[in-house]
Parts: structure tokens; sequence; C-alpha cells
């Protein structure tokens, strides 16, 4: 009798921590039913999964351990319902003989905790709801609150919003509606009826849902600055990719531009010459062995009017007056007085054209 | 919300027949490209579909995800065992927001809700509502619409058109989509 007494005041304790989760069915032996939520600090939009586990004690109890089940659940696929009530089980067998009952309901409810996530694919886009690599981030799925269907948050809401966005388009009659027969008007009454604005249909049971069910998730919608516009995101990665990719064409031109720059100690526009100046594309020319300079230079004092005149004729002869000699060196020669006289070449020019 | 109804006008405008055009050609309609979001719905529906295909019914392989050519054959022990018919589903940019446009291609079966152009009535009278249009939900799939259609199709008892179908087909004949057209569903002669 004692030890019954002790019975009764565990299910008493029981009651106390649980309250209206626990039905009691009977006091001695123990029989109840115990409905349990992963602990979430209270957010039930936050509960993916819910149990009611049976509990059923045979007089002998607690030298044998009570007979469990799980009644009833949501959310939960065969293999974590399995998973939820070998765990309670395997507990039982380790308090055997001692009082149990409060001890098994805390394992209940902490492996319950531990697998508080939505299983398998979303409806809506049909990719798993969650993602191996990313659980630890923000929730990108929901639930709705009355049925427990999950969705992906973004999911959710593109389908909320194009409901919202055709009850616009559509008010009570479409175009196609205007011959129809009297029974479909009141076919037609009926269904938007059930859509009235901020009501939707879960996509899966098709149990109407409110404004409210969404809630939690519409908030997400500012904090985290979803794209609901499927046309807006697109065009806006877009819009990222050709900014990338015009930004780099752009840094790539300002690149070469500073090179050539440098090159050519701090001219801007050196291809105008190279293109008044034939015989300039060989770039090894740039580096002449003085010598070749002088003899450039001895040239051209001794011939500075067939320069002159080649110079006036046309800049596609300017290498005249070095055709006597191998036309390599002509080329170099001509490069190397191209730096000096520049300057002197262009005067004389002017001074021919105003001739 | 002014620009979706615009574009609404454009893909009404732009519909080509279904009927003429599945004797001309199997080219893609002139209607607007699949979304993103479409796309990769559609890409994940066929990679599940190659997987795990509905029992009797076989997705001609195109490049075109846009329409998908699917083979029925209806069930043994059914009226129409060992026949072979073809659906044609077309997808809006918009799927699975808007249901596809789901229709048999010539010949299509004598049955009591589909058409002689191929258009199926399917579901007024279980749910008072047509899955293909009305109580159309983003969370079905081409494969759930082909067992929907199969056990239309298995449940009959009599090999006929619908009681007006001239009418119909006739109203149809300036390339109507049977979206457009749901009220005839409803028709109390049905």
């Amino acid at each position: 009798m004692a030890e019954e007494e002790e019975v009764l005041m565990e299910v008493e304790a029981l009651q106390a921590v649980y309250g209206d989760d626990c039905l009691v069915i009977e006091k001695f032996p123990p029989n109840f039913h115990l409905h349990i939520n992963p602990r979430t600090a209270d957010d039930s939009s936050q509960q993916f999964v819910e149990a009611v586990i049976g509990v059923r004690a045979c007089p002998q109890y607690p030298e044998e351990p009570p007979h469990l089940e799980i009644i009833g659940s949501k959310g939960l696929d065969g293999h974590r319902k399995k998973h939820l009530i070998t765990r309670i089980q395997e507990k039982a067998h380790e308090l055997s003989s001692c009082l149990m009952l409060v001890a098994l309901c805390e394992e209940a409810v902490e492996t319950l905790s531990n697998m508080n996530h939505p299983d398998g694919n979303c409806p809506l886009c049909l990719y798993p709801l969650v993602l191996e690599d990313k659980q630890n981030s923000f929730l990108p799925f929901m639930k709705l609150m009355s049925c427990f269907h999950c969705f992906h948050s973004e999911c959710i809401i593109r389908w909320w919003k194009w409901l919202q966005e055709q009850k616009e388009i559509n008010p009570n009659t479409s175009s196609y509606d205007t011959v129809c027969p009297s029974r479909d008007l009141e076919n037609q009454r009926e269904m938007h009826g059930t859509m009235k604005a901020n009501m939707g249909n879960c996509p899966v049971c098709r149990m109407i849902f409110h404004t409210e069910d969404i809630e939690h998730v519409l908030n997400l919608v500012g904090t985290h600055s979803f794209q609901l516009n499927l046309e807006e995101t697109e065009a806006s990665s877009d819009e990222a990719l050709l900014q990338s990719d015009s930004e780099n064409i752009r840094r790539q031109k300002f690149e070469t531009l500073l090179k050539l720059q440098q090159e050519n100690s701090g001219l801007i526009e050196p291809k105008s010459i190279e293109v008044l100046l034939p015989g300039t594309f060989l770039p090894e020319s740039i580096t002449i062995p003085t010598v070749s300079v002088k003899a450039t230079n001895k040239q051209q004092q001794g011939d500075p009017t067939s320069t002159l005149a080649s110079e006036t004729d046309s800049s596609g002869s300017s290498n005249k007056p070095s055709t006597s000699k191998p036309k390599n060196s002509g080329m170099r020669k001509y490069r190397a007085q191209n730096s000096r006289k520049q300057l002197k070449q262009w005067i004389k020019k002017e001074n021919s054209a105003t001739e | 919300m002014q620009r979706s109804v615009v574009k609404k006008k454009v893909m009404k405008a732009n519909f080509v027949n279904p009927v003429e055009e599945t004797m001309t050609s199997s080219s893609a309609p002139s209607r607007k490209a699949l979304s993103k979001i479409a796309c990769n719905r559609l890409q994940k529906e066929l990679v599940e579909w190659q997987v795990n295909p509905p029992a009797g019914f076989k997705h001609k392989v195109t490049d075109n995800l846009q329409r998908w050519i699917i083979e029925v054959n209806g069930a043994s022990g059914t009226l129409y065992a060992n026949e072979c018919y073809q659906l044609q589903v077309d997808f809006s940019e918009h799927y699975p927001m808007e249901a596809p446009q789901v229709i048999f291609l010539s010949p299509a079966p004598f049955h009591p809700h589909i058409y002689s152009n191929g258009h199926i009535c399917l579901g007024f009278h279980i749910a008072n509502a047509d899955i293909l249009y009305d109580s159309w939900s983003p969370a079905m799939t081409v494969s759930s619409i082909c067992i929907s259609i199969l056990s239309m199709l298995s449940s009959s008892t009599v090999k006929q058109r619908p009681a007006d179908n001239d009418r119909y087909v006739k109203n149809c004949r300036n390339g109507r989509s049977p979206k457009e057209t749901r009220w005839w569903f409803h028709d109390d002669k049905v």
C-alpha cells in the first residue's frame, strides 16, 4: 500500500508539471496521455513536430516498466516516431524498478526537441526543407499553424502573394464567367467565399489558413529582405552580374591604359604617333645601341634635305634615306630618331606645309 | 498589378489553338518562357519522374521542359485496357502557381468528361471543382495529375463523348484554352 501511495503521488506530480497537457485516465495503476511539444520557449510557430504519448502501467509498476506508445503525432515520419518511442522505452528499462513517470516524460520531450524540424521536401519547390549543412542558419522553412504542413518560407509567401494578386485581378467574377449558368454562379460564390481576402488554402491539405498563420514568416520578409517577386529577383541578380562584368571590363581598360601611360612615360595617345610613323611596330628597336644612334645622327646631318623631302612627300616613304643601308638597321635608325627629333620634325613639317 | 493584367491579355492573344497545333506541329506555343522557379521545379519533377514514374505513364523525352508529351496506357480490367493515348502538358511561366494546361492529343479517348478536341474536365463529379482549373494547388505535380486522369479513365462505365461535345468543341474553335472555358464544365447538362 505504501508503494501505491508513492505511485499516486507521482501521478499528482506529473499533473502538476504538465497541467492540461497531461490527461490522466486512471490514477492507479497509472494510465495517462501526455501531449508533448518540443522546447521552443513556448514559441509555437517554431514547433514543427508534436506528439501524444500513451503511458499505461500495470499493477506491478514500478517493478515492471509501463507500456509506452505514440497515440498521435504531427510532423513526424515513421522513422522519427520509431526513434522517439525507442528512446523512451530504453529509458524505462534503464530506470527499471524506480518511479520513472516524470523522467520518462522528460526524456520524451527532450527527444522530441532534438528532432524539431520538418522532414522531406517543400511541397511547392520540391527541394529539401532542411539542408544538412545549413541547419544552424535562420530557419528557411515555416509551418502553417493549423495543419503543421511545412514549406520554405519563401515558397509559401510567394503562393500567398499569388493568391492575393489573383483575387485582385479576378474579384469574384472573372471574364469567362459572363455566360455561366446560375448553378455555376453559386459555385463561384462558394469558392470565393472561402478564398476571401487574407485567407488561403494549405496547398497540401486545403485547410483554410489566415494571415495570422503565416504572420511569423511575413515578418521575416522585412528582416531578411526576401525578394518575393521572382521577376525582381532575377532582374536584380542579372543586374548585379552585369554590373560586375562591366566593372571588370572597365577596370581592365583602365589598367591597360595605365600600362600604356607608364610605357610611354606619360603619353596618353601613343597610337596616333605610331600611325604617323611607319616602322614603329618593332618593339625591340626601343633599346638601340648608342652606336647606331650616332650613325643615324650622322646620316641625318649628312642628308637633311632628303629626310625633309621624304617627310613632306608622304609618311609612307619616310625611311627612304636609309634604303642604301640594310633594312633592319634603317628601321632602328628611324626609331631612334623618332624619339629624339620628334619635335624638330614636326616643326619642319609645319614649315614645309606653310611654304 | 497593372503589369500582370497586361501580361494575361498578351498571353490570351498569342494563344494558339491547341487542336490545330496538335495536327500541324509540335513546336512550342508562342508564350512566355518559364521563370527560373518554374524551371527548377520542372527539372526536379522530371528527375523524380525518371526515378519513380507513375504506373502506366511514359514521358516522351524531348528537350522542351515547357511541354511534356506523356503516353497513357489504359489500366487493365477497365474499358481502356490495351489502349494508348497521349497527353500534352503545357506549363505557363508561373508554374506551379498556375495550373498546367493538360489536353489529350488526337485521338482523345471516348469518355464522358473528355471532349473530342482533347479538353478534359477533371474532378467535377468528385469535389465539385476541377483540379486542372479552379482547385489547382501548387503542391500537385504532373505525376499527381496523371494519376487523377488515369483514375478518371478507369472509373468510366461508358465510352462516349460528353453530351455537349459538339457545342463545346465548336465554341473552342477560335483557339480558346480549356482554362478560359471552364464555365462550360459546370453546365447543368454535363
